[in-house]
């Protein structure tokens, strides 16, 4: 496997607690992007939904956009950028190799990908 | 609507459009953060001059708010910055100027007023279609992403008392899309079936109807008035 797994820790309700996560989300894909490598955050699927307060949301819905930023430069150069939602009823081992096969499908880019049923009649992230 | 309105990022743009409709349509007081001078001389406008992403910033507006003697009926959380570059280039203090002012900034504001909204208060933030994805955009589609994640979340954490929506703008014809050189703006123009760019007054009664009760079962949703360019 050629590429990066980041996942997003939980944060409190705290700004400088969220902008420290964002920054370290966006130094690990500068550095992939610098040395043209995918990447794929994992993030849980309560928090895109905004469930778990509105640290988590933020870094859950910020990773996301910037991952479809991120595979619009990537795909010039031949690498992706993706994003990984995990639910209560899924273990993070599923969410692991959901992220595995991102990074080594390769045509997979900007995408976020669901594991388990809970985003099911739930707003489109 | 009768009560105070808070917009910030008053001086251009879409802030400005917004301001200035607010303060043209009924009884309200709009406290406008970094207002444009003329719009600064008028009787409903209480203009605030001060950095949000200061320590003291979001205080500021709250007394400025409880100075006016109304309730809160509104907030638009406007003030937006762009420092764009490849994420490969991309310099560790444009990426935190980006994310502080536009995400940051909203983030403390909301936070230090929603205590004093009213009932059916409304709060609506001003993202971006580039949540959706815009190359050379990471910090600031970062950032309107977070604001789409603050929207739902604030939105389940207020209810039923506050609503709380986003709006995302597409190409505006603004300061900030004029940067954008003439040849990549006019290829952006020709990717909108509508074919034109939006004017920051279509933006402003966008705005204005999440303010209002013609709004009133509508909250946590992203309202994306970009012309139809995210179809094509």
């Amino acid at each position: 496997m050629t590429g990066h797994i980041h996942w997003a820790n939980e944060v409190p309700d705290d700004w400088p607690a969220v902008l420290a996560e964002l920054t370290r989300a966006f130094q690990l894909s500068r550095r992939a992007a610098q040395d043209e490598e995918s990447f794929a955050y994992v993030v849980r699927q309560d928090d895109l939904l905004g469930r778990s307060g509105s640290g988590n949301a933020i870094i859950a819905c910020g990773l996301l956009s910037a991952a479809r930023t991120a595979a619009l430069e990537g795909a010039r150069k031949g690498w992706t950028a993706n994003v990984v939602a995990y639910d209560d009823e899924s273990d993070r081992s599923a969410a692991e190799q959901w992220a595995r096969r991102l990074l080594e499908a390769g045509d997979v880019n900007g995408e976020l990908i669901r594991v388990g049923s809970g985003h099911i009649g739930k707003t489109l992230a | 609507m009768i009560g105070t309105i808070v917009v910030t990022g008053a001086a251009r743009g879409i802030g400005r459009a917004i301001a200035e409709k607010m303060a043209s349509t009924g009884p309200l007081t709009v406290v406008g953060v970094d207002v444009a001078p003329e719009l600064a001389l008028s009787e409903s406008i209480t203009p605030v001059q001060i950095d949000l992403t200061s320590d003291d910033g979001p205080s500021v507006v709250r007394e400025a708010v409880e100075a006016s003697g109304a309730p809160l009926v509104g907030l638009v959380n406007n003030a937006g910055i762009t420092r764009d570059a490849r994420l490969v280039n991309m310099a560790d203090d444009d990426f935190a100027a980006v994310l502080e002012v536009n995400l940051g900034a909203a983030y403390r504001l909301t936070t230090e007023l929603a205590p004093l909204m009213s009932d059916g208060g409304s709060v609506v933030n001003i993202a971006s279609r580039a949540y959706l994805g815009n190359f050379g955009q990471f910090n600031y589609s970062m950032s309107k992403g977070g604001v789409v994640g603050m929207t739902r979340a604030m939105a389940l954490s207020l209810a039923p008392h506050v609503r709380v929506n986003a709006v995302a703008p597409g190409l505006i014809s603004s300061e900030m899309s004029m940067a954008i050189p003439n040849d990549i703006r006019e290829k952006m123009v020709e990717s909108i079936p509508l074919d034109r760019m939006g004017t920051p007054d279509e933006i402003a009664n966008t705005v204005w109807w999440l303010l209002t009760p013609l709004s009133s079962y509508i909250t946590g949703e992203v309202i994306v008035v970009g012309g139809g360019r995210s179809l094509t």
